[in-house]
């Protein structure tokens, strides 16, 4: 397994909003997280990616226990994420929010930053053609010189999927990747994150768009009301009657 | 072809001719040595501002006490100096690493602190740092006297004008805003943007927050205390109500007049502010007022400062006309 997640638990005071949920991601695999409204995915999510620490349970990477490490640390060891509401840096431009997502691969450090040194400048040469390969990974070369604000809603959203590929991920964390995008883009999405599974990176995502779920992960975890109420592929998750009864509301 | 090789020319032009005026200064001034000594003041505080700006500008990290880094930097070097006879350009270094030692030591348990909060924090610090000068133990400072020392000597040489004193801090003025241009446009500067823009994101990113934080304040004092150690070898006195929290304002105000994020905001806000200052001298007393005046302006009218609002005008004019030439 590239990453398990062993009963976690969250509590804010006496509310759990995640009750011993285990969940494991196999390597090159699309894993999908689904559920109602307030099931506590992105709770779930921020455990992983370390903004939260999980009151109990542990989260093991690479055979690594992560569990209350921070989110950049949880960065370095490979794992990357988008967010359900777009946290990009507006003011930065397209190229920079790559060139800041490759902080970690790159090495040059205060002092040779300071003086631009040669080392420094050959890095920055090469993190530049670099961040203008990623770019083009998902056809936003010719904005790479605009403020990422001024992008779609659709399109500021590919540029957060490609920031978080820039810093070389063996994991990514996608929140509702499609929400905000138009349906051309929605309809080649999936063919991008196919292209995403090509380059070595496992996705594990939160999506309401059921289409999308239901076709392209190879298995899905379906929390409700921070429970974990049903696993399997998407076909044994789409008759589960307990499944259906949480989305459909019936007795 | 011609016309590529043209604008190809057009820069250096302008970098040559920037060159000339920059050193003709004191040829054109030099009738009035009260003016060259404004000029010296000007660009030791642009020294200042820029460090001002790398923290403020560039990584969002508000300081309302930089006027404790430059009295540690006019201090610490006057008192090398004066009591262990170092070399005035060694004093003025180690005031400067003194001050980013400091700067990383506020640092370290502000960084947790968001945006009032640390304005409040560094107002303490600014007043803690103003009552040692006054209180200072052994009067290690002069206290209430001042501090005296003599007139900024470098390689042997005196430098016994101000004309001279001025193409000195040429030198060194070049010398910090290339320095800051190297470090904003690497890594580590844009590890400071990211964070100013969105630290839960730049967390995300792999980058630990609270280290840049650091890194920016300490960079930032160095500037500023740096700074502060030239002034005290132009002036050759200081007082410890120059450090009080009105100079902490003075250079907030010349940052956001002239411009945050930026090289030129801060040499426009210098100028702008230092000219508005020695016009209005008959206002001294008012010269708060005069900074909240400047304050509010930007703040309620053009966030962005002079130089953003220029940038601003000047990108609306050339879509306008690029639309304009499109139609026609």
């Amino acid at each position: 397994m590239l990453l398990s997640a062993n009963e976690i638990t969250i509590q804010f005071g006496g509310l759990t909003a995640v009750d011993k949920v285990s969940i494991d991601i196999e390597e090159n695999k699309i894993t999908g997280l689904i559920g109602p409204n307030g099931a506590g995915k992105t709770t779930f999510f921020n455990s992983i990616s370390g903004v939260l620490k999980p009151t109990e349970g542990h989260v093991t990477f690479l055979g690594k226990d992560i569990t209350g490490k921070k989110p950049y640390q949880i960065n370095e060891l490979g794992i990357s994420r988008t967010y359900q509401i777009i946290n990009l840096f507006k003011k930065m431009t397209v190229l920079d929010n790559v060139m800041v997502g490759m902080h970690t691969r790159l090495k040059s450090g205060y002092f040779s930053s300071l003086l631009h040194l040669p080392g420094e400048r050959r890095e920055e040469k090469e993190a530049y053609e670099k961040a203008y390969q990623w770019l083009d990974f998902v056809g936003l070369k010719d904005r790479a010189r605009e403020e990422a604000g001024n992008l779609s809603y659709g399109k500021q959203r590919l540029l957060e999927i490609v920031r978080g590929l820039a810093s070389g991920p063996k994991l990514l964390l996608l929140d509702e990747p499609v929400a905000g995008m138009n349906t051309a883009e929605k309809l080649e999405f999936d063919q991008l994150l196919k292209r995403i599974l090509k380059l070595g990176v496992t996705i594990f995502m939160i999506e309401h768009d059921v289409n999308l779920v239901m076709g392209v992960c190879d298995s899905i975890y379906v929390l409700e009301y921070g429970k974990l109420l049903a696993h399997g592929r998407p076909e044994e998750v789409q008759n589960d009657p307990e499944v259906i009864r949480a989305y459909l509301g019936g007795e | 072809m011609e016309k590529t090789q043209k604008n190809r020319m057009k820069p250096y032009i302008w970098k040559l001719l920037l060159v000339l005026v920059l050193l003709a200064v004191p040829l054109i001034f030099s009738g009035s040595d009260y003016i060259m000594l404004i000029i010296c003041i000007a660009m030791i505080y642009l020294v200042a501002v820029s460090g001002l700006d790398i923290l403020f500008g560039y990584c969002g990290q508000i300081s309302l006490g930089h006027a404790a880094f430059y009295a540690i930097g006019a201090y610490t070097s006057a008192i090398l100096y004066n009591r262990f006879q170092i070399p005035m350009i060694l004093a003025i270094i180690a005031g400067a690493v003194l001050g980013a030692l400091v700067g990383a030591a506020l640092a370290y348990p502000a960084s947790n602190l968001v945006f009032h909060f640390l304005s409040l924090a560094t107002v303490a610090f600014g007043e803690i740092v103003y009552q040692l000068l006054i209180h200072s133990p052994g009067k290690i400072t002069g206290n209430f006297n001042g501090m005296f020392t003599d007139r900024m000597r470098i390689f042997g040489i005196e430098l016994s004008t101000y004309k001279m004193f001025y193409y000195f801090m040429l030198v060194i003025a070049v010398v910090f805003i290339i320095g800051k241009i190297f470090l904003t446009k690497s890594r580590v500067g844009r590890a400071f943007t990211a964070i100013r823009d969105n630290s839960v994101a730049a967390s995300g990113m792999g980058i630990n927050v609270r280290k840049y934080k650091i890194l920016s304040f300490a960079t930032s004092a160095f500037y500023t205390a740096f700074a502060g150690g030239l002034y005290m070898f132009l002036a050759c006195y200081v007082h410890p109500d120059q450090f009080m929290q009105k100079q902490s304002v003075m250079f907030l105000t010349m940052l956001l007049f002239g411009g945050t994020g930026s090289v030129i905001g801060p040499i426009i806000g210098v100028l702008a502010v230092t000219t508005i200052n020695e016009s209005l001298r008959f206002l001294e007393e008012y010269q708060m007022l005069i900074y909240g005046i400047l304050l509010l302006i930007v703040i309620l009218a053009m966030p962005g400062g002079i130089a953003g609002t220029v940038k601003k005008i000047y990108w609306a004019a050339k879509r306008k006309f690029s639309r304009v030439s499109q139609e026609g």
